[in-house]
């Protein structure tokens, strides 16, 4: 095979940000160049001849000091040139940092049938250099170290198992950070995965009317598949918001229900709803899972009466509104302090609204009470 | 006229296109990987790259005194070649970036992919004609050595280059293996003289 026209040293340095660098770039005996007839780039920059030294007839140095991170994770291209502006000979610089430390480990299981963690990179974040990430667990009082095979499931910084994980046995949960320059390891998280369930989001999420209340729709859900299989139960959250608002109002005390009412909202507008489940209770524990996804939203409209068109109150809604939360609270707290009166609750307000609603329609059809 | 419907040249004329028509796409899918590939390796993509070892050149002088089945031994053995090298260039790929360029490593599998169903066209093609398909078992020079890191670089832009050129001449190749002899109405023989 013909010799390479010139050789660069070093070939393929790995060095710190900051660093300096001397490289030489030596002519094959074969090629008739001198050092003079060379020039040096950098990332297809020239480099100033000021930087450069005439170590021999055919060998040509360049100081390179305080060196940046690598432009590209390839390397940057450090490439002596005869005068012509042919490429006689390359060498990659890698110039970046070792890898901090992997933190904020967090793992999901899915129905407990697999594990899926994520992590972010150390706080310095970018090292120039490829960064490779390993996330390795084992049982913690027994058994080998494993390694994660299925990575960027979740995000970059994410690695799937998909099977072949016990129940009831803590784990050791770790990832190793290593690239040119050196190697970091996370602190070592421990989990259970029963404390880090979470299921699939609900299906079926119908939302609808209330006959004609105006303030008022009702949402009723399937829970997850995963319930069938008696592993654990589920407490639910709803969220909903107007079609032209991006600010969501959280139901949170919906309890293992499958419908709820929303109320106090305002008539003749749209709203999209959404309800996600956490699994609770898994294997007769106290502890709460992880919160599924929201389901994809569901909309619908609150009726509008023409009476309400032209409100006498327009801001009835709003008070409505005020009233039924505080109302809320004081059943909430009533339930807690005052022993046998288990009964009261926002259903039962809610249920009186309806009757009081019908209530005045009667009234307006017979006419009005002096 | 009734050799122009035969089976033969039915199934030359539908290879010839599909071929055509993989060569189209590979070419437009090569371009857009060199741009990927010259801003991931900080390359200039006008760098002049002096010809690499074992990269097939699609230039040719005379193509128009080559026959048929010339062009078509030379097509198979220069894609054949890219196929060889294109697997390099993924595994080396991978080894440098892992998945962290995982765009790029993609778009090289799926043009390594194109070239394999490129080489079974041509492959076929010999075939029909009854020319014997060259074998590839110790075919060709050893490996050469290993290239350092930046050599690979500058391998790679000259392997993506040629084998955009080829793309082009290999439609033109095909396109005149697909033509009807004036004569006979078949299509252009492969022993024939162009």
């Amino acid at each position: 095979p013909a010799a390479d026209p010139a050789v660069i040293s070093p070939q393929d340095p790995t060095l710190l940000i900051g660093s300096s660098l001397v490289a030489t770039c030596t002519v094959s005996p074969d090629f008739p160049l001198k050092a003079e007839d060379l020039y040096w780039t950098l990332n297809g920059r020239r480099l100033p001849a000021a930087s450069y030294a005439t170590l021999g007839p055919s060998t040509l140095s360049v100081a390179l000091a305080h060196l940046n991170g690598s432009r590209q994770q390839s390397g940057d291209n450090l490439v002596c040139h005869s005068r012509d502006g042919g490429i006689l000979a390359g060498s990659c610089l890698y110039v970046g940092l070792p890898p901090e430390k992997p933190v904020n480990i967090t793992c999901w299981s899915k129905n407990m049938k697999d594990l899926t963690c994520k992590w972010a990179p150390g706080t310095e974040g970018e090292t120039f250099l490829h960064t490779n990430y390993t996330l390795k667990y084992k049982r913690r009082w027994y058994g080998q170290d494993n390694t994660c095979q299925e990575y960027h499931t979740a995000g970059t910084y994410s690695c799937h198992i998909p099977k072949d994980l016990a129940l009831f046995t803590p784990y050791e949960i770790w990832v190793e950070a290593s690239n040119r320059l050196g190697v970091a390891v996370s602190d070592v998280v421990m989990l259970d995965i029963l404390d880090v369930v979470t299921t699939d989001p609900p299906s079926d999420v119908h939302v609808s009317r209330v006959g004609d209340l105006e303030d008022q729709l009702s949402v009723r859900w399937s829970s997850p598949p995963a319930l069938k299989d008696f592993l654990f139960q589920a407490k639910y959250q709803i969220q909903y918001r107007v079609e032209d608002s991006s600010e969501w109002k959280v139901v949170d005390d919906v309890g293992n229900q499958t419908s709820c009412r929303l109320a106090g909202l305002r008539p003749g507008t749209v709203y999209f709803v959404q309800v996600r489940c956490n699994p609770f209770s898994i294997y007769g524990s106290k502890k709460a899972g992880i919160w599924s996804d929201w389901s994809n939203p569901t909309a619908a409209s609150t009726p509008r009466s023409e009476r309400a068109a032209g409100g006498c109150d327009p801001k009835g809604g709003e008070q409505n509104t005020t009233l039924r939360r505080e109302l809320k609270q004081f059943f909430g707290w009533v339930k807690k302090h005052a022993y046998g009166c288990s009964n009261l609750g926002i259903k039962l307000y809610d249920q009186w609204r309806v009757w009081l609603q019908k209530s005045h329609k009667t009234r307006n059809q017979v006419g009005k009470e002096p | 006229m009734a050799a122009a419907d035969s089976p033969s040249a039915a199934l030359r004329r539908d290879l010839c296109s599909r071929g055509i028509r993989l060569a189209g796409k590979m070419r437009a899918d090569v371009v857009d990987l060199l741009d990927a590939y010259v801003e991931q390796q900080g390359l200039d993509a006008s760098a002049s790259v002096a010809a690499v070892e074992g990269v097939p050149l699609a230039a040719v002088e005379r193509w128009d005194e080559q026959t048929g089945t010339q062009r078509l031994l030379e097509n198979l053995v220069a894609y054949r070649a890219f196929r060889a090298l294109l697997a390099q260039m993924l595994e080396e790929q991978r080894e440098q970036l892992g998945e962290a360029e995982a765009g790029l490593g993609r778009a090289l599998a799926a043009v390594l992919l194109q070239v394999s169903a490129f080489v079974y066209h041509l492959e076929e093609l010999l075939r029909l004609e009854s020319r014997g398909v060259p074998g590839e078992e110790g075919d060709g020079p050893p490996p050469p050595p290993r290239l350092s890191l930046f050599e690979q670089k500058l391998r790679g832009l000259g392997v993506l280059r040629e084998l955009a050129q080829w793309a082009v001449r290999s439609v033109r190749d095909l396109r005149q293996l697909a033509k009807p002899s004036p004569a006979t109405g078949a299509a252009t023989g492969l022993a024939e003289s162009p």
